[in-house]
């Protein structure tokens, strides 16, 4: 288990992230998200040494990675932004990368460029920036690592590519053996791979989501009421997530048996339900928080 | 561990060190064959003066003048060392050194010794090649009359001289943030200790040549060995948030000023015949080294309303 205990960092007098906390175990396929600038690259660059933490710790299975950094190599992070990779060729990387996670599977790192039609002699910095996310991810999967951080996977990539890299995430994690740590700003691109969602949030870890026990409770509806004035049972135990004219879209993030008795009681010219994403459970939760809806 | 690291470090630094060892033999072969061409050396002349059974660098005799441990090779160490952080840096390899689970004092010293190796290699390798050229120049019938205290002592003040400047352009390169300004800071520093030579020279006077030069190469390696030191434990302590700024330690603004007007107020003032020029130092170094380490807003207002 990997546990980011108590992590904080300051950057320019200014709280960057706070005292942020949370497990991750190998199997789970969890989702860090909250709006640009919100410290989510700075939380991967403390957990990972490049930056050095004000306070807290990064444990793997009770090994602080500061007291025994041979730890870090089950700990694999990529940065986007800032990495040594581009002055060399895409068949050079695995010098590198082998002689640190010990486990790097160089056959199956040749396969899947060859997979995705990346040429071995390509300079990582003539890629395209998509290409250049794919060969991340494939340089990810085929260190072996167990606890894998992925900082926007997707920025850049085609559906096709993306789809493609939300499968082969999914199938390494079925041994249970693998976690990932998958940071977007686009809720959407989590939908459907995170089984846990973390929300960053004004530099601290706002929630801590379980994606199956929220949409256990929550449900998303279409409703449409004979006259306009929007009875008080929608007020008080839903979120309105779109109006359009009479059309008024809601979630529920507590659906009961008797709050279904109620609504139905008022009876809807319309009431459907409809499929709930991970936006709109956010959008629930949080629909009070104006700026996080303008993260998409 | 280590054995990967080296590895690592070797995968890394390998054909720099492959294009240092071929721009030092160049060099290396145009300086000594711009030596040979001086010489003037008939059948019964001997290669080398009587200094050369002295322990004391060998400078040359009046016939042929050459040194046994080229001032190129001083700048190939400051030259290696500047580089050697100060790519790591710029080119992001930082970022996979610190994440790569190894210790970073680990990664420090191993660093360090596989750069020393190198460059030490380069060196010799450079010196042969120099020697060789100076051998295939002796004139028939001249006396090669090498002796090992001027070899030995040559050797020792070149190297301690070199692992100095290394010291001083790998630790510069350790806390500077940014290369245009690192360049300024390491050159007019570098430049600045023909100065402090002078000066000490001049303190040490009545001393002989021969022991201000092995004192030389004990300040040398003195200085080098706590500049590596105090490097390592900063090393420890990097935090890349600071990349691109001009100092990657901020603690060290405050210590790093003060020294900057001490020494440089010094050096005007023992060079000087007044205090006039000591006076101005100071004034203008205080002024020039709070607007660089600071930066303050007002400065920065008026720099762009300028630009």
């Amino acid at each position: 288990m990997l546990h980011v205990n108590q992590l904080s960092k300051t950057i320019d007098h200014r709280p960057i992230i706070e005292e942020i906390d949370f497990t991750w175990q190998p199997g789970e396929i969890v989702g860090l998200v909250g709006r640009n600038g919100v410290g989510k690259t700075t939380l991967f660059r403390a957990m990972t040494n490049q930056y050095v933490a004000d306070s807290g710790q990064v444990t793997i299975d009770d090994h602080d990675l500061q007291a025994e950094p041979q730890f870090q190599q089950h700990l694999f992070f990529i940065d986007t932004q800032y990495n040594f990779m581009g002055n060399y060729r895409l068949r050079e990387l695995p010098d590198f990368y082998a002689l640190v996670y010990t486990n790097f599977d160089r056959d199956r790192y040749v396969k899947l460029l060859q997979h995705f039609d990346l040429q071995l002699n390509d300079q990582y910095r003539r890629l395209s920036k998509g290409m250049r996310a794919l060969v991340n991810v494939i340089l990810a999967l085929t260190s072996n690592a167990t606890y894998i951080v992925l900082d926007e996977p997707f920025d850049g990539l085609d559906v096709i590519v993306r789809e493609n890299i939300a499968t082969m995430v999914i199938d390494e994690v079925a041994d249970q053996t693998k976690g990932f740590l998958i940071s977007s700003h686009d809720l959407n691109e989590l939908d459907g791979l995170s089984d846990r969602v973390l929300l960053l949030k004004e530099s601290r870890l706002a929630h801590d989501y379980n994606l199956e026990d929220v949409r256990a409770t929550a449900k998303k509806v279409q409703l449409v009421f004979k006259d306009k004035v929007i009875p008080e049972v929608l007020k008080q135990n839903s979120k309105l997530i779109r109006v359009s004219g009479r059309v008024l879209v809601v979630v529920f993030p507590e659906y009961t048996d008797e709050l279904d008795a109620q609504l139905r009681a008022l009876q809807p010219v319309l009431f459907e339900e409809l499929s709930l994403t991970l936006e709109d459970l956010f959008r629930a939760n949080l629909s009070q928080d104006t700026g996080y809806q303008m993260m998409k | 561990m280590t054995k990967h690291l080296l590895a690592l470090f070797w995968q890394r630094y390998r054909q720099r060190f492959w294009a240092l060892l071929a721009i030092s033999l160049v060099m290396g072969l145009i300086l000594a064959l711009l030596n040979v061409t001086t010489w003037n050396l008939s059948a019964t002349d001997t290669l080398f003066g009587n200094q050369i059974h002295r322990w004391e660098p060998y400078l040359g005799s009046a016939n042929a003048t050459f040194s046994l441990y080229s001032y190129w090779l001083v700048f190939v160490f400051w030259l290696g060392g500047l580089f050697l952080m100060l790519l790591d840096r710029t080119e992001n390899f930082n970022q996979f050194l610190f994440a790569s689970g190894y210790r970073r004092s680990v990664i420090y010293w191993t660093k360090l010794g596989m750069s020393l190796v190198g460059l030490v290699a380069v060196a010799v390798i450079t010196t042969l090649e120099q020697y060789l050229i100076y051998w295939l120049h002796v004139p028939h019938g001249v006396t090669l009359n090498l002796a090992w205290p001027g070899v030995l002592t040559s050797w020792a003040l070149g190297l301690a001289m070199s692992l100095g400047m290394f010291a001083l352009s790998w630790f510069a390169a350790l806390i500077v943030g940014q290369t245009g300004p690192l360049m300024v800071t390491i050159g007019g520093f570098t430049i600045s200790l023909i100065g402090v030579v002078n000066i000490i020279q001049g303190l040490l006077h009545h001393w002989t040549s021969a022991q201000r030069d092995w004192l030389a190469v004990g300040l040398w390696l003195a200085a080098s060995l706590i500049l590596w030191v105090w490097g390592a434990g900063l090393f420890g302590r990097l935090s890349l948030e600071h990349n691109g700024e001009y100092l990657l330690f901020p603690k060290l603004r405050l210590p790093l000023y003060l020294v900057f007007v001490v020494y440089m107020t010094a050096l005007f003032t023992i060079n000087g015949t007044d205090l006039v020029a000591g006076a101005w130092t100071f004034v203008l170094t205080s002024l020039f080294g709070y607007g660089w380490l600071w930066r303050p807003h007002w400065l920065e207002d008026w720099r762009q309303r300028h630009a």
